[in-house]
């Protein structure tokens, strides 16, 4: 008790330094994690809060919009997350053993939809796809072709989506790749091709695998990234046609904001929070790992 | 080394300190701020986008804002008790329920709010508002109908002070449908033209037809929007075009019969034939409102805010002229159907009592205040003497008039409306891209409909 004591008034000026990052650690991220699992078991309306256990999952699972919000979003996943890692994989491979000055030019043209706001992109492709008064259904008619509705059309919004995110998030993977591979040794390059292994050979033998922690940290941040996809959904969708582009996010968002829904929306956060999670663990192992 | 410690410590402390800085209330009621002894009491007014100007649309710097800024102003210059400040904040009406839900979740709901008094009776039933009976004096029940009274009030008591209330129509462009030939159908300037079922197919037939394409390229017969719940009172009052009755006595919706269906299947069968702007599933009613404005659709929905609106921005230049008239949305008997948006302030429950008592006292004075009263003009005038005394500058109130014998109440007075609208449009969705057959659209609108009216009744603070 004493040692802990002595301790304690040792490192006292250790944690008051780290008290600031700490408090708002448990402020703004623990204590709302443990106040949305808590909110997730009760019906809550302006007045009171009534416990319910888990009827709040009950419902969730029981409703069909739900399950279409979670196979979209694990659609949306699937697809964004691959489709960056190939094209950042084969741009980056293409191009990070060129002259410097193109490869900061490569860099930065994909990085220019980074750095604009997803909300700016989604109006922009809203502009180009309304169907009222978009430019391409507007050429589309010119051109006297049928009346095009990409976002109104259920097998053809998804992919939309999907582009549209792709589009704007892929320039963030290419410069962690191109780092990346700046960052392997020389040598191995030189000694596969006195060895006379061809371009193809030393980027999947040598290059991928010698980039693979890369490739975990860009697959496990872009599946948490698109796990959490909204802004696009709501700003050129609206979740249609039918509910045929919703996600969990979106969901959520419409059961918390707009249906007043906060139990139900609390669960689906933790639902969103646990599968997070879960996706999150290879990471943590390798964090952990090092130290 | 003592001292460097020391230092150490104490910048970490105030460190940590400042960490919760952020983190101190706001003080609602401020002492002894302006005059003298007078306590300073700041309110919040949130509106959504009703008239511009404090009167009139065409004034200088005229914005939604204007009229509530000067209320406030003339307000506060004669209040005794309180220095008052009041901060006007305009927010879009898709916007409302979002933002309303999380300052009422965080505990910081605005301390009055103006709209149509519609979208905002799911609030009273949560228990979020206050009751206004105490501002509500004989002279007022007097002058405002009973219609009136009974739209904003909710088991027994008012929620609502009426201001002014919109009749929702069909605006048109007359030119186009000159210059498509149809001068027959074209009502007179201060006329709500009323067409028959068949008149108006007729007329949507003729426009696709006829419209001269040099004159009117990518131009369409009607306007028609599904991508969200914004203007579905016009969606809802589609759907009764066939005699269907929507809600039965106890408040459920009862719109699955053949004249539901008939109603469905009228609006697809329109949609499919190119009668309306394509892609519906995915327009908002803003998009067709600025088609309509630029001349790209000939028949849209109007209330008679917008319609005022759209016509002091074809005055001032900021959109172009066009003859611009009004008609009644049609219906198989003949009928128009026509409905209204009565729209006033309600007061939220801030938990403060000197908060609540000045804000009902606002609400109260720009409600009842002789010359603040005559900007519900802009609108239609809940007040007969106002409506009397503007009958002759707006020849069209008198056409309202005409037009009211033909109300149907839209929400059914039933709680839960809010999350009612959500799931409307995706199922005018799944009917228009075809996901769906109307017969199944307006049953599984039927269901989900009368699930949510049901959690609402089971919840709300209204027996």
């Amino acid at each position: 008790m004493n040692f802990n004591k002595h301790a304690l008034k040792e490192n006292l000026t250790g944690y008051l330094f780290i008290a600031p990052q700490l408090i708002l650690f448990l402020v703004f991220l623990v204590y709302p994690i443990i106040e949305g699992i808590r909110l997730s078991l009760y019906r809550i309306n302006y007045t009171n809060e009534v416990f319910v256990g888990f009827e709040n999952y009950q419902k969730l699972f029981l409703n069909p919009v739900f399950v279409k919000s979670t196979i979209n979003t694990v659609v949306f996943v699937i697809f964004i997350v691959a489709l960056t890692v190939i094209f950042a994989l084969f741009v980056s491979a293409a191009v990070f053993d060129k002259n410097a000055k193109y490869v900061s030019f490569i860099r930065g043209s994909y990085y220019i939809p980074v750095m604009v706001s997803m909300v700016v992109m989604s109006m922009v492709w809203s502009f180009l796809l309304n169907p009222a008064n978009g430019l391409i259904p507007y050429i589309a008619k010119q051109m006297e072709m049928s009346s095009i509705n990409f976002l109104g059309n259920p097998k053809t919004v998804l992919p939309v989506i999907i582009f549209v995110t792709f589009a704007t998030n892929v320039g963030q993977a290419i410069i962690l790749y191109i780092a990346s591979m700046i960052g392997v040794p020389k040598d191995l390059f030189e000694a596969a091709e006195v060895d006379g292994a061809s371009r193809t050979t030393i980027i999947f033998k040598i290059l991928i695998p010698m980039v693979k922690p890369t490739t975990i940290y860009i697959i496990i941040m872009n599946i948490i990234a698109v796990l959490k996809i909204f802004v696009v959904i709501q700003l050129l969708t609206g979740g249609g046609p039918n509910n045929a582009s919703t996600t969990l996010m979106y969901f959520l968002y419409n059961n918390a904001f707009k249906f007043n829904q906060l139990g139900i929306a609390s669960a689906v956060g933790v639902i969103m929070f646990l599968i997070t999670l879960v996706l999150s663990i290879p990471q943590l192992r390798a964090m952990f790992k090092k130290d | 080394m003592f001292k460097k410690r020391f230092l150490a410590t104490a910048l970490s402390g105030v460190l940590a300190l400042s960490a919760l800085a952020g983190c101190s209330d706001k003080e609602s009621s401020k002492p002894a701020g302006g005059s003298k002894d007078k306590k300073t009491v700041e309110l919040s007014l949130m509106l959504t986008p009703q008239w511009k100007g404090v009167m009139d649309a065409t004034e200088q710097g005229a914005d939604y804002d204007s009229f509530f800024k000067y209320a406030a102003d003339k307000f506060s210059k004669q209040y005794k008790d309180y220095d008052v400040k009041v901060k006007v904040e305009v927010v879009a009406s898709e916007q409302r329920d979002e933002l309303l839900n999380v300052k009422l979740n965080g505990g910081t709901p605005p301390d009055i709010f103006f709209e149509n008094t519609f979208a905002m009776g799911d609030y009273a039933h949560r228990g979020a508002l206050v009751p206004l009976n105490d501002i509500v004096d004989d002279a007022a029940k007097k002058d405002i109908d009973q219609n009136y009274w009974d739209t904003v009030t909710f088991g027994k008591d008012i929620y609502f002070y009426p201001f002014s209330h919109m009749p929702g129509t069909f605006a048109y462009n007359a030119d186009m449908l000159k210059a498509a030939g149809l001068e027959k159908y074209i009502g007179g300037e201060n006329e709500i033209k009323t067409w028959t079922l068949e008149e108006y197919e007729t007329i949507l037939n003729s426009l696709k037809k006829d419209l001269p394409k040099d004159k009117y390229p990518n131009a369409y017969p009607m306007g028609l929007y599904a991508l969200n719940n914004q203007a579905d009172t016009w969606n809802l009052a589609y759907l009764r075009m066939f005699g269907n009755q929507f809600f039965d006595k106890k408040g459920n919706i009862v719109l699955d019969d053949a004249k539901g269906v008939k109603a469905a299947e009228w609006l697809k069968k329109t949609y499919d034939a190119g009668l309306t702007n394509p892609g519906a599933e995915s327009v908002s009613s803003n998009d067709v409102l600025a088609m309509f404005k630029n001349q790209k659709i000939a028949i849209a929905f109007t209330n008679s805010v917008l319609f005022n609106n759209t016509k002091a921005e074809m005055e001032q230049g900021k959109a172009p002229k066009f003859d611009i008239r009004l008609a009644n949305i049609p219906s198989e008997s003949g009928d128009p159907l026509t409905f209204t948006y009565v729209s006033g302030a309600a007061v939220f429950n801030t938990q403060d009592e000197t908060r609540i008592k000045v804000s009902k006292d606002f609400v109260k004075f720009f409600s009842t205040d002789p010359e603040l009263v005559k900007a519900s003009k802009n609108g239609v005038p809940v007040r007969t003497s106002v409506a009397n005394e503007f009958k002759s500058q707006n020849p069209l109130f008198a056409a309202y008039d005409k037009n009211a014998q033909y109300l149907f109440n839209f929400t059914g007075s039933v709680p839960g409306y809010s999350q009612l609208r959500q799931v409307l449009f995706p199922e005018l969705q799944a009917l228009y891209t075809g996901q769906k057959s109307p017969e199944q659209a307006i049953k599984d609108y039927q269901k989900n409909g009368n699930q949510v009216i049901k959690d609402a009744k089971e919840n709300s603070v209204i027996k």
